[in-house]
């Protein structure tokens, strides 16, 4: 967008704020529908979550920092690793990615004013952050989840862990899985149906794909956690006997439940990696993606694949021959779509003029351990190599690498890209290098080692280890690197946290970034565009002439929609124009249904099941607040 | 460097290799290292080229040819891991997945049950005719069939010199071939995580020449020798009328109990706790007196027995030969 | 007026009367973004029933006696009648959407109505059958009593859920009219009674095919 607007152009603008004013303090975040609003809570809560789940990592290290440690007892030291997998997954990467990134940027990259749902992407995050809170009640109450976040059974049962405990686990996954289904829904849909007019299916951003592939993949993966859950708690407090081979149950149904989930899973924390990958590097590199549309292909491709290799995390169940070999067969084949993708990155790269700056940085980072993690995980798709390494730290070594140093570099590098849209300001590009070396150089130190340290046979989730064994050096040297890498993540939050206040003017597009997100100001307006942008090209922001004709419009009150809080829906595939939408100011109908649902499951777990469905009902009662106001849906 | 530091050191390393199959799972991992080196550095060499060369577009050498940028993507994205990933799955999920399968009852000449419990492991011998606890002892250069459950939750049975590891499944029984090369003690340890103490439930296989097993054997079947002294048989009667024998069998007494490990013959075993301490009278003495201490969360409760006790229990085990 | 002006796209919020929200149905190129997310919240829902029955089945072919013994099998009359006449019904909810999408609010009202009479009588039906049920075998017995409830309890959750939907579009359609919300309220209404009845079919096939 110009950055000189005509005085008729600014009254429109006045306008648009008028229309789009939001309430202001702790009622108005409460009450926001904002999607970018629902983006920064998403944001910190997630942030929060990553610290704690930081702190557990750090715990952990610590108790292994020589043989025989002492710093946890046995008991913390399982709830301390079950808590540390549950929040980096379920309170951490999920809702960085999908809650914070997606909610802030896919209305944004696509021309939108906001999600499809925005009353529901409310729900979403309070969902979030009531489960979020209830699993860590269970934390300060000392009876955290102590059976792994994979949680197997019969360890998790009620015999043999008769606290309540594993209950947390299992009602909180099923409400955090709430959470995560309506998001999914609000995704796909604010994906299919408010696209600007004219970006077609074709000419979406990759970042877009990425998010659109993990909404797809958490639609039909989380159903089989919530069942498994649901059944775990239906054998927990009502004595079923679901996994109890005793009575005819099975404790590899809960298994492969978990797995058929849990392989999906690793996908959905990865592929919006991907997403931000690809929107970092064309920015930085100067030039378009190269073979754009396999890449898209690919991403859908990878998410599609992970539901069909869930049996490669149980080579050592027993299963026949062929089983296993079916699925490491399946398991390869994903090598395939990753790397495919990982070299379209590298080539764009290499044939862009790239600029080092720190979210490249990330992204390369990213590259590297990605290189890395995906060598191990062929290594662990050749099963009798895995049936030897299986549940050794061959294995932390091998998804550390795949899950921190790839899926997390990007959201540390989105999180120094994005920051000047999101405040306006620059980040201090210096300290943004070294805390990009000081976590680069931890992770290594601390993840690499753990490779030799399972080869040398160290089982995983020992609380301690013996000397003499060949493992003392190694889990020295992997306990400093965490403190490295700790160092390194607070120096990020400590540069961004500074240059929210003092950083440099960032203006509307600092780097040059080819999506739309950067047409508008920084931050954005609570409407995000005064004029509705028309899209010609993946790479809306690099079609001066397009941008310029938007300005135009704004200067003759065209395309404005400001007759309410208007948004336009087009056709699926082609976005066309088809209708315009109403959408909902604020709304404090879902914080307060959120409210209700985490009372269910708080009762539940007290085993008062009669206030449970009194909450339950007050939940659907809210629901009639909430329709008073018509939208058009 | 690297080779010699892994090959070196290390009791449960898995390739410090004592079996066929242990050993070509090992070979197995030395070949896939070298080709994920090989392509880890070459794309690490792409990236650098990338810096090298920020300032201008195109490839090295060629210049800007979208045609040969997409055709690389291609080739390294498509052509070489299609054909790595076929070599890899033929070498290991179609030839040597058989090597590491079950083995065929028929082929094997002796069947070892080992059961998993929290947290140690118990052995048994001929259906149950010679009954230990926390250590294996096989023939060498003998095809073993060994048969893993589990009698409360999952564990897993893991021995790297010997072979890969095996879930013990409670309802299941899964089985697995011991068919070590040569004699010697190699450790192993469970791996899949089963509670409070899964870090420390240890056990040692020890691979002797046929006619020294067959020797351990044959003691093993037999009841527990009569309490020598004096002061062992007072040891035998506080095991008795303690909370000891509830808990614990020892064939030829009344000791009956099933939740902790046959002690009919331990003292012949080296190590006590599931690997854990050696078996020695000062260290029995410490386990009896306070087990908690040792392994925090474990089983075997604080019995409360005084000094005299306990000294009369280790006299009396300690003769369990 | 529901148009904002020649040539530019409707804003359909605007249509609060029948014809307005059966006119604005009509002029749409694509599905109402309100259709899609009932399309996949079903996906959803159906996945999970997938997950039970795979989880029925994956019990079942672990057994050596399915049901197992003293458990008889299931008794396969009454409950084929009684989903039968579920599906039997499901013209009406084919009439009902037509009517509102015709902007026809209280033909609409009328058509599901009955559908929700026939609901109603279905749930009572599946209660009375469940507790018959459970007078012979409990879900703590084994685990094939455990997954046989289980999928039935959820089955019939899911019917009461449609029947609180039912209830409040009613509630919603004779208050408020046929508004185009509401006009997309029924089509996505109708969307999941479509869904349950088909997983009426394949819920009860399952749970006899012990008889079968």
């Amino acid at each position: 967008m110009a950055t000189v607007v005509s005085p008729r152009g600014q009254r429109y603008v006045d306008e648009l704020d008028q229309i789009w004013i939001e309430r202001r303090g702790l009622w108005g975040w409460l009450t926001t529908t904002n999607h970018k609003r629902i983006g920064i809570m998403y944001f910190f809560t997630a942030l929060a979550f990553f610290g704690a789940g930081g702190v557990e990592a750090l715990l952990i290290r610590t108790q292994l920092i020589g043989p025989n440690g002492t710093v946890l007892s046995p008991q913390a030291y399982d709830e301390v690793f079950t808590m540390h997998g549950i929040t980096m997954i379920f309170l951490f990467v999920i809702p960085m990615t999908t809650g914070a990134f997606g909610n802030y940027l896919i209305p944004l990259m696509i021309g939108a004013r906001d999600m499809a749902f925005p009353r529901l992407n409310a729900l979403s995050y309070w969902i979030f952050l009531g489960s979020g809170l209830f699993m860590y009640a269970s934390l300060v109450q000392g009876h955290a989840p102590n059976a792994g976040w994979f949680d197997y059974v019969p360890l998790a049962s009620k015999q043999f862990d008769p606290g309540n405990n594993i209950d947390y686990y299992g009602y909180g996954l099923i409400f955090n899985g709430i959470s995560s289904t309506i998001a999914s829904i609000n995704f796909i849909v604010t994906i299919f149906k408010l696209r600007a007019p004219g970006m077609s299916i074709n000419r979406m951003p990759l970042f877009c794909f990425a998010f659109l592939a993990v909404a797809f993949a958490l639609l039909f993966a989380l159903p089989s956690l919530s069942v498994a859950a649901l059944f775990l708690e239906l054998d927990r407090q009502l004595g079923f006997h679901f996994y109890d081979a005793a009575f005819g149950g099975a404790p590899l149904l809960w298994q492969n439940l978990f797995w058929i989930f849990g392989h999906p899973e690793v996908y959905i924390i990865i592929l919006p990696a991907f997403g931000i990958a690809t929107a970092i590097i064309p920015t930085f590199v100067h030039r378009k993606m190269v073979l754009f549309p396999l890449v898209a292909l690919a991403e859908i491709l990878v998410a599609f694949l992970g539901f069909g290799v869930w049996v490669h995390h149980m080579f050592t169940v027993g299963f026949s021959t062929l089983t296993t070999v079916y699925f490491a067969a399946a398991s390869m084949i994903i090598t395939i779509p990753s790397a495919i993708q990982l070299f379209a990155w590298i080539a764009t790269i290499l044939t862009g003029t790239p600029q080092f700056k720190t979210p490249l940085l990330f992204i390369v980072g990213f590259i590297v351990y990605f290189i890395m993690g995906g060598l191990s995980g062929i290594t662990v798709a050749a099963i009798p190599f895995d049936q030897q390494v299986h549940d050794s730290y061959y294995v932390v070594a091998h998804f550390h690498m795949v899950i921190f140093g790839a899926a997390v570099y990007p959201i540390l590098g989105g999180m120094y890209f994005w920051f000047p849209k999101l405040t306006g300001r620059m980040y201090n590009e210096r300290v943004g290098k070294i805390s990009f070396w000081l976590t680069f150089v931890g992770t290594f130190v601390t993840f690499f080692p753990m490779h030799i340290v399972g080869i040398l046979g160290m089982p995983r989730r020992n609380y301690t280890y013996s000397p003499g064994l060949g493992w003392t050096f190694l889990n020295f040297v992997e306990s400093i690197g965490a403190y490295i890498l700790a160092v390194g993540l607070v120096l990020i939050v400590a540069n961004l946290f500074f240059s929210y206040f003092r950083g440099a003017d960032a203006g509307n597009d600092p780097f040059g970034g080819d999506t739309l997100e950067w047409s508008t100001s920084s931050p954005p307006p609570a409407y995000n565009f005064a004029v509705i942008p028309t899209v010609t090209s993946p790479y809306p922001m690099w079609d001066r002439a397009d941008r310029e004709r938007d300005s135009g419009r704004l200067d003759a009150g065209e395309g404005l929609l400001n007759r309410g809080h208007l948004t336009p829906a087009t056709t699926v595939q082609d976005a066309d124009a088809d209708e315009i939408l109403s959408m909902p100011p604020h709304s404090g109908w879902p914080p307060l249904t959120a409210f209700m649902l985490t009372g269910v499951f708080v009762m539940l777990v007290l085993h008062h099941y009669w206030i449970a469905l009194g909450f339950a009902a007050a939940a659907g009662l809210t629901l009639i607040g909430w329709h008073q106001r018509e939208t058009s849906p | 460097m690297l080779a010699v530091g892994l090959a070196g050191c290390g009791k449960q390393s898995i390739l410090t290799t004592r079996s066929k199959p242990a050993h070509d799972i090992a070979l197995l991992w030395w070949w896939m290292l070298a080709a994920a080196v090989v392509v880890f550095f070459g794309a690490l060499a792409l990236l650098i080229v990338a810096w090298v060369k920020r300032d201008t577009p195109g490839l090295p050498f060629v210049g800007e040819r979208e045609d040969l940028t997409q055709g690389m993507v291609l080739l390294f994205g498509i052509a070489v891991p299609l054909v790595a990933l076929v070599a890899l799955f033929g070498v290991s999920d179609v030839y040597l997945v058989g090597q590491t399968a079950p083995p065929n009852p028929r082929t094997t000449s002796m069947t070892v049950d080992v059961i998993g419990h929290q947290w140690w492991w118990e052995v048994r011998y001929d259906g149950g005719r010679a009954v230990t606890a926390n250590e294996i002892h096989i023939p060498v250069n003998t095809r073993v069939n060994l048969v893993a459950t589990s009698a409360d939750v999952i564990h897993s049975f893991w021995v790297p010199a010997l072979n890969r590891k095996i879930d013990m499944i409670p309802g299941l029984r899964n089985r697995i071939l011991l068919d070590a090369t040569s004699t010697g003690e190699y450790r192993g340890q469970c791996s899949q995580f089963c509670g409070f103490q899964h870090a420390h439930m240890g056990l040692e296989v020890f691979v002797q020449t046929p006619a020294a097993f067959r020797a351990w054997l044959a003691n093993q079947s037999r009841p527990a020798p009569p309490p020598p002294s004096a002061q062992a048989q007072a040891g035998e009667r506080v095991f008795m009328n303690s909370q000891c024998a509830s808990c614990h069998t020892i064939a030829g007494t009344p000791a009956r109990g099933d939740v902790g490990p046959n002690l009919t013959h331990l003292a012949t075993r080296t190590t006590l706790a599931a690997a854990e301490i050696p078996n020695r009278p000062a260290w029995l003495a410490a386990w009896i007196r306070n087990p908690q201490k040792i392994k925090p969360g474990d089983r075997m409760p604080d019995l409360g027995m005084n000094a005299t006790q306990v000294s009369e229990l280790v006299a009396y085990l300690d003769e369990l030969k | 007026m529901t148009e904002t002006g020649s040539g530019s796209p409707p804003l359909s919020a605007q249509a609060r009367r029948g014809p307005a929200a059966a006119r604005v149905d009509r002029g749409r190129r694509a599905q109402p973004s309100g259709w899609w997310g009932m399309v996949l919240f079903v996906c959803a829902e159906v996945t999970l029933f997938g997950t039970m029955i795979g989880s029925y089945f994956y019990l079942d072919f672990g057994a050596r006696r399915w049901p197992p013994a003293p458990i008889k099998a299931p008794e396969v009359t009454a409950p084929v009648i009684v989903t039968a006449t579920l599906v039997a019904f499901t013209p009406v909810l084919v009439l009902a959407v037509r009517a509102a999408r015709n902007g026809r609010r209280w033909r609409t009202v009328q058509w599901l109505l009955l559908a929700l009479l026939v609901q109603s009588g279905f749930l009572a039906a599946q209660i009375v059958l469940f507790r018959h049920d459970f007078n012979q075998f409990k879900p703590q017995s084994s685990a094939y009593g455990s997954i046989y409830f289980t999928l039935l309890a959820t089955h019939d959750a899911h019917v009461l859920l449609g029947i609180l939907l039912d209830v409040a579009v009613l509630w919603k359609l004779a208050t408020r009219g046929l508004s185009n919300y509401w006009l997309i309220g029924v089509r996505g209404l109708v969307l999941y009674w479509y869904v349950v009845n088909v997983l009426a079919v394949v819920v009860v096939l399952v749970v006899l095919s012990p008889s079968l």
